[in-house]
């Protein structure tokens, strides 16, 4: 009799559970947005414009930079964004 | 996109910026990740832009990331 | 395959980027056959693996970066000959088994284990050869030298992988040098245009030494320690000629730095090895990427069975 044969995956095998965006305020006025700077260069002059116009705009604006473009941000850093921000705009990845 | 897929896990509203050529690679990681983290481009590239054109790649985001970030 | 390690087929090895997924021997078993390993190479295979998966290495942002790297294993200690890995002719290039296959294996995990594929989160302009698996032993039986796992804090009796993110090797002539002094030189001269020569410090780089340019140091009788010390004093770069704008050239160092003399390579950002066959008066230099905390930092692994 045959031995079965048996196939192996290669790959990780498992595909991740999709998940929704969280719900969203119908403006910014009094929302406190972060902005990431990843610590690309060029990115810190584009995050003070945004800066700006999203101050124009009612919200109210904290400003964060991770160490190096090249990790996710440190989990400190996560929690001090998620304790003090409703939203966050990560930017400038090129 | 690790970043914004943490902090959504954490319950903010988030967005990430990158120029055009890593929209490919952002709707992979998206895809990996199982989160359509939501996305702005600019366009490309980014090294060599002068403040001003700073300035303006990023008056030009504006609206999107508003949007992005809100309901309305 | 699994027979290759004392190891459990269900230990987690690895937590593998970019999808940042735990990876057992097993799943490495799977990707070291489709790779062309014997079992015998297993160990070194889970040992780079672990290696090129540690914060300080930064596969990930090795994997997500424009820039062409990948991670260059070097293979120290009695494990190389052991199983047949080549430290001599041709030893950066084809036709040995465990060589190709084991830069293939780790590079398959990253693939297919951590997802992390070319056009998807790989954005790699060019790409290059060492992305597609690039591994090889140092040849110390050869060296008056001692070895770069020596170098790195391990005993030579160790069996030790080291993992460096650069690009493919380029080669670097020298043929008409009779003394140390003036090879050293000549391989400074070629070193300072790795990466570009307006790149200073924000980037490593590993120096292949071949037996032949290795033979002017040894009839010098200069060791090691000499030859980094030589190789540094000439490795001084005045700034004035890499500054933004010198030669007509926009990229370079901010005006800032005008008037000043830095290092080409931070302290410990030049890593040496001896390999290659005995005849021809080159080397190779193999550049790296961002290093430090901000990109990758070199990261060795003892091999266990």
């Amino acid at each position: 009799m045959s031995q079965p044969t048996v196939v192996l995956d290669p790959t990780a095998g498992t595909t991740p559970s999709d998940r929704t965006r969280n719900h969203r305020p119908p403006s910014l006025v009094g929302v406190t947005v972060g902005l990431l700077d990843i610590n690309k260069p060029r990115g810190d002059v584009f995050l003070d414009r945004v800066a700006e116009r999203l101050g124009e705009q009612g919200a109210t604006v904290l400003r964060y930079t991770k160490p190096t473009f090249t990790k996710p941000a440190p989990v400190d850093l996560r929690h001090e964004i998620a304790t003090q921000c409703a939203a966050v705009i990560e930017a400038l990845a090129d | 996109m690790h970043d914004i897929d943490d902090l959504e896990r954490r319950g903010l509203a988030g967005v990430v910026v990158a120029s055009e050529p890593f929209a490919e690679a952002a709707e992979a990681q998206a895809r990996a990740l199982g989160l359509d983290v939501a996305r702005v481009f600019t366009p490309h590239p980014i090294q060599d832009r002068t403040d001003q054109e700073m300035q303006d790649l990023a008056d030009d985001a504006v609206e999107a990331l508003v949007s992005a970030l809100t309901s309305a | 395959m699994l027979d290759g390690t004392t190891r459990a087929a269900d230990e987690v090895v690895a937590v593998v980027p970019p999808a940042l997924v735990e990876c057992t021997v097993e799943k490495v078993a799977v990707n070291a056959v489709m790779a062309g390993c014997r079992p015998e190479y297993l160990p070194v295979v889970l040992a780079a693996l672990e290696a090129v998966c540690t914060d300080e290495f930064n596969m990930h942002g090795i994997l997500a970066t424009t820039m062409g790297v990948g991670p260059v294993l070097v293979v120290n200690g009695p494990v190389a000959s052991r199983i047949g890995m080549n430290s001599g002719v041709n030893a950066l290039g084809q036709g040995n088994r465990a060589n190709v296959t084991i830069g293939r294996a780790v590079q398959l995990v990253v693939r297919n284990v951590g997802g992390g594929a070319p056009g998807g989160i790989d954005r790699a302009t060019h790409g290059s050869m060492a992305k597609l698996g690039f591994c090889f032993a140092e040849d110390e039986a050869g060296s008056p030298w001692t070895t770069l796992s020596e170098d790195r804090g391990f005993d030579r009796s160790q069996d030790v992988v080291t993992a460096f993110c650069g690009e493919g090797p380029r080669i670097l002539v020298d043929q008409k040098s009779r003394s140390a002094d003036s090879l050293v030189r000549a391989l400074a001269e070629g070193l300072r245009s790795s990466v570009s020569p307006r790149v200073m410090m924000g980037m490593d780089v590993m120096l292949v030494l071949s037996p032949e340019h290795m033979s002017r140091f040894r009839d010098a009788g200069w060791d090691r320690n000499r030859f980094m010390a030589e190789l540094s004093g000439h490795l001084t770069v005045n700034v004035d000629d890499v500054l933004a704008g010198a030669g007509g050239i926009e990229e370079g160092l901010p005006e800032g730095f005008a008037g000043m003399a830095l290092p080409k390579f931070r302290p410990g950002g030049l890593l040496v090895v001896h390999a290659g066959g005995p005849a021809g008066l080159f080397s190779a230099i193999v550049g790296g990427w961002l290093n430090g905390p901000m990109g990758s930092e070199p990261t060795s692994r003892e091999i266990t069975p």
